[in-house]
């Protein structure tokens, strides 16, 4: 294996269905549905998203766009009354009926939460943890990973010289992009990010928008926000969704000037949600 | 980087079959202990046991009339001392002193007289009635009783009375009416069957409490209602019972500590449904 | 939520001096049932005075116990009681840490409240009955266990002197044992509501990352509990060390050190929950209010301690909150 080893291979060998005009598909959600209980949140959605671009949900809360995310890296399973019915297929595999440990699924599926979720433990070790769980390295190595995954995070200047310090003495912009370097650390490819920046101040949002741009050159990124100018900021393709269902999807430009469907104009307008 | 993996996998899988393991074994223990007092005990209940007084050593026969009514006696007494201290003083703490510095020393010190040790509450007991008085009391048993019972109602009837939404207090204020009587009248009205599981949950407590009774309270074979004298008990006889090598004696002792383990069972339960029935309404 | 009351009582002038009346009077029985700890202290200073002011700081160290010659030191009970206790938490600690993983993060919904209400149960149970079943149905089963442990543990180099001893069930260990189930309840009720407490974000965030459950639990649940757990497990200590009948029960009430905790021991309650009402002299009785007022200055310092941990957790959730 080479230096930087993977867990697995990307797609190159799989087959790789073209979106019009949009390049490969990563992610290719096939007549998904899922329940909490016995209620009926995702209505058979498709949706196919587009490798190293950034895909944003929109919708007024409730719509379903965080449960479609969370079902990405089958988040849900840790909840004995969730359950989701459908193909979810990465690079070729469907991820629902993998037999492979989710461990191992979610380890190229990075996520980061609404609020900045800092583990209980030192900066360096909120993003040493998550490494060492797939790789045996030495400390050095780690160090390097360390520095290079706080880099990319556009952290590093910051937090260079308190390392030791517990990831809660960040503030909570430092915090998320900590998250963030903590889901890059691991190497994944795609990166699915749960309203990023709705507990941040403007600027801290401006710096984790940036690196979502900066992200999208190595990255499948998938954002669901309620913000409907961050998705149009920083997205390439837009899914709007209402009431568990996909109502309109495209690239973003065209979702926002000219809509096809009453209800994301309406929406989009202000109209409601 | 596979059997890094597998590695952990194991880990996880080893470590969580510890933890079912740990609750098996936690469980099993109750249902053990359970288990034989019922095998025990309940096989020796009879009507005996309710109609006559503890036997002497080496003599057939008897009950624990006596005992049960001493324990009877006692648990009332710390009742009558114990139920209404505690739940005035839980009314301050929730009342009139719940953002203030005093009131979270008292709360913190409650906290701790609650865990301390009932053999040094025996002691405590036995040092200020026992000692000037120069005898065993049956009152001693009982004031050392109402001391365990207290610090557990002040602090049920500190947590229930705060859990009281406020709305409901300005409501009352708004009317007009003095604050003695919106407590009295309104939160401890509204607060009562949280209030009232605190003292069920109390009366469970101490009515297995064996330790501080050694000094004060101390036992008596005959029938005795005498609050001056020593007085028989429930659990200072099945200790003296079965400690003893007569086996009557300890099929005697099981019997009482079959009695006391229903009681105290039932009183849980009674607290639970009364907690369960108290929810929604909060 | 936690509402409180306003702060003070509005003051309609009329009825002033009854409100005022009804605060005082609550304030005060409430200072009372604060003050009967100092009461407790001053108390058993007192009675214990005799005993201190003959032996001084030689009490503590000395292992004389001999009511004939009228000499005392309370060395013996104090390593018995330790002992015993730690024994206790060695085994409480992980089987309280295993039943809260297994009820936060591991058992179906329907499941959880059943296995904590069980639980919870064992800690009901009065000790009385836990000392009588430990003498008569666990002593006698765990004296046919006794001999492989002889042989086996006690052949263990070093350590292998702590299990050598006759096969008689009661004694140090089983004591130590009885403790720690008793204990149990009371940690793992405290383990299983601070991990319950850890928000729900942080655990997702290392799942969303592969890790396991454990891992999770080791990595994540466990740092962030870290100062209740760890009040927890003081909370268990002071339950232990102030344990009385069971310990009497089953400890062997044997007045002198062991190097076996096969052998039977005794602590400072089951000292003077057995002799109390024989010490016939007033020196003897002291000594053993001295016993107590030991065991009292200890388990405040442990619960004090414990409470303070746990105090920390609270004002934490009550900035997130």
């Amino acid at each position: 294996m080479s230096a930087t080893p993977r867990i697995h291979t990307r797609s190159e060998s799989s087959e790789t269905v073209a979106v019009s005009g949009i390049g490969a598909v990563k992610v290719d959600v096939r007549a998904l549905n899922f329940y909490y209980g016995r209620f009926h949140a995702l209505k058979n959605v498709s949706i196919e998203i587009p490798e190293r671009q950034v895909t944003a949900f929109i919708g007024p809360s409730g719509c379903g766009k965080s449960t479609l995310l969370r079902t990405f890296n089958r988040m849900f399973e840790i909840y004995p009354d969730q359950r989701a019915e459908g193909q979810i297929v990465v690079d070729g595999e469907d991820i629902l009926k993998s037999r492979r440990d989710v461990a191992l699924i979610r380890a190229r599926i990075g996520m980061v939460f609404q609020k900045p979720t800092p583990f209980p433990m030192s900066i360096h070790e909120n993003i040493a943890f998550g490494i060492r769980l797939y790789e045996k390295l030495s400390k050095a190595e780690i160090a390097v990973r360390v520095e290079s995954a706080l880099t990319r995070a556009a952290l590093w200047d910051e937090v260079k010289d308190k390392l030791q310090q517990t990831g809660t003495s960040l503030s909570g912009g430092q915090q998320q992009r900590l998250c963030i370097a903590r889901a890059v650390a691991i190497r994944p490819e795609i990166i699915l990010l749960d309203e990023p920046c709705s507990a941040l101040d403007p600027i801290s949002t401006a710096k984790v928008e940036e690196l979502i741009e900066e992200l999208k050159n190595d990255y499948t990124v998938v954002i669901v926000t309620h913000n409907m100018q961050q998705a149009a900021r920083v997205s390439d393709r837009t899914a709007f969704m209402y009431m568990g269902e996909l109502v309109e999807y495209g690239p973003t430009e065209g979702i926002f000037t000219k809509p096809s469907k009453k209800q994301t104009e309406d929406y989009i307008t202000g109209r409601f949600g | 980087m596979i059997s890094r993996y597998r590695r952990r996998r194991l880990l996880n899988a080893f470590n969580l079959t510890m933890a079912v393991l740990a609750t098996v074994f936690g469980v099993f223990w109750l249902v053990w202990i359970l288990w034989t007092t019922i095998r025990f005990g309940a096989g020796a209940v009879n009507a005996a046991l309710f109609t006559q007084d503890t036997p002497a050593p080496g003599a057939s026969g008897g009950g624990l009339r006596n005992a049960f009514v001493g324990s009877l006696i006692l648990l009332g007494m710390a009742v009558a001392i114990g139920a209404p201290v505690g739940v005035l003083a839980g009314t301050w703490l929730a009342e009139f002193a719940a953002r203030r510095r005093l009131g979270a020393v008292v709360r913190f010190l409650n906290d701790i007289l609650l865990s301390a040790p009932s053999i040094v509450i025996g002691l405590f007991a036995y040092a200020i009635i026992v000692d000037p008085s120069g005898r065993f009391s049956a009152y001693s048993g009982g004031v050392a009783l109402a001391l365990i019972l207290i610090p557990v109602v002040v602090r049920t009837t500190d947590e229930m009375l705060r859990l009281v939404p406020g709305s409901l207090r300005e409501a009352a204020i708004a009317l007009g009416t003095p604050y003695w009587k919106l407590v009295t009248r309104i939160t401890w009205k509204a607060a009562a069957s949280g209030i009232l599981t605190g003292i069920l949950l109390g009366i469970a407590r101490i009515s297995g409490e064996t330790a501080p009774l050694l000094f004060t309270a101390l036992n008596n074979q005959y029938w005795s209602t005498d609050l001056g004298h020593p007085i028989a008990n429930l659990p200072v006889v099945i200790f003296q019972f079965a400690m003893s090598p007569y086996s009557n004696w300890q099929s005697m002792a099981w019997a009482g500590a079959f009695i006391a383990v229903a009681f105290i069972l039932l009183l849980n339960l009674a607290a639970r449904m009364l907690l369960g029935r108290r929810r929604p309404r909060a | 939520m936690k509402v409180t009351a306003p702060r003070s009582a509005p003051a309609g002038a009329s009825r002033l001096s009854l409100d005022v009346l009804f605060r005082k009077f609550t304030g005060a029985i409430a200072l009372l049932v604060t003050l009967s700890l100092a009461g407790i202290l001053i108390a058993l200073t007192r009675e214990s005075w005799p005993a201190l002011h003959r032996f001084g700081w030689h009490f503590l160290i000395s292992t004389a116990w001999d009511p004939v010659s009228d000499d005392y030191g309370a060395l013996v009970f104090i390593v018995g009681t330790v002992v015993s206790s730690v024994i206790a938490l060695l085994l409480a600690i992980p089987v309280s840490f295993g039943i809260a993983l297994f009820i936060s993060e591991m058992a179906p919904r329907w499941l959880r409240e059943p296995v904590s209400a069980a639980v919870e149960l064992l800690a009901a149970i009065p000790s009385i009955i836990y000392g009588m079943w430990g003498l008569l149905v666990f002593a006698p089963w765990f004296g046919n266990l006794e001999p492989w442990i002889n042989d086996h543990l006690g052949a263990i180099p070093w350590i292998g002197a702590l299990f050598q001893g006759p096969p008689m069930g009661i004694g140090m260990l089983a004591a130590g044992i009885v403790l720690g189930v008793m204990i149990i309840p009371f940690i793992a009720a405290i383990m299983r509501d601070v991990f319950l407490v850890t928000p729900q974000a942080l655990k997702e965030s290392a799942y969303a990352m592969g890790a396991t459950t454990w891992e999770v639990a080791r990595y994540v649940i466990l740092p962030y509990t870290r100062t209740a757990v760890t009040g927890g497990i003081f909370l268990g200590l002071g339950r232990a060390l102030g344990e009385t009948m069971a310990v009497t029960f089953i400890i062997g009430n044997a007045n002198n050190l062991s190097a076996s905790l096969l052998m039977p021991g005794s602590s400072i309650a089951s000292v003077i929950a057995n002799e109390f009402t024989e010490a016939t002299t007033h020196l003897y009785k002291s000594a053993l209010l001295a016993l107590g007022l030991i065991l009292f200055v200890i388990t405040f310092a442990v619960l004090v301690l414990a409470k303070l941990l746990l105090l920390r957790l609270d004002r934490m959730e009550g900035r997130r909150a």
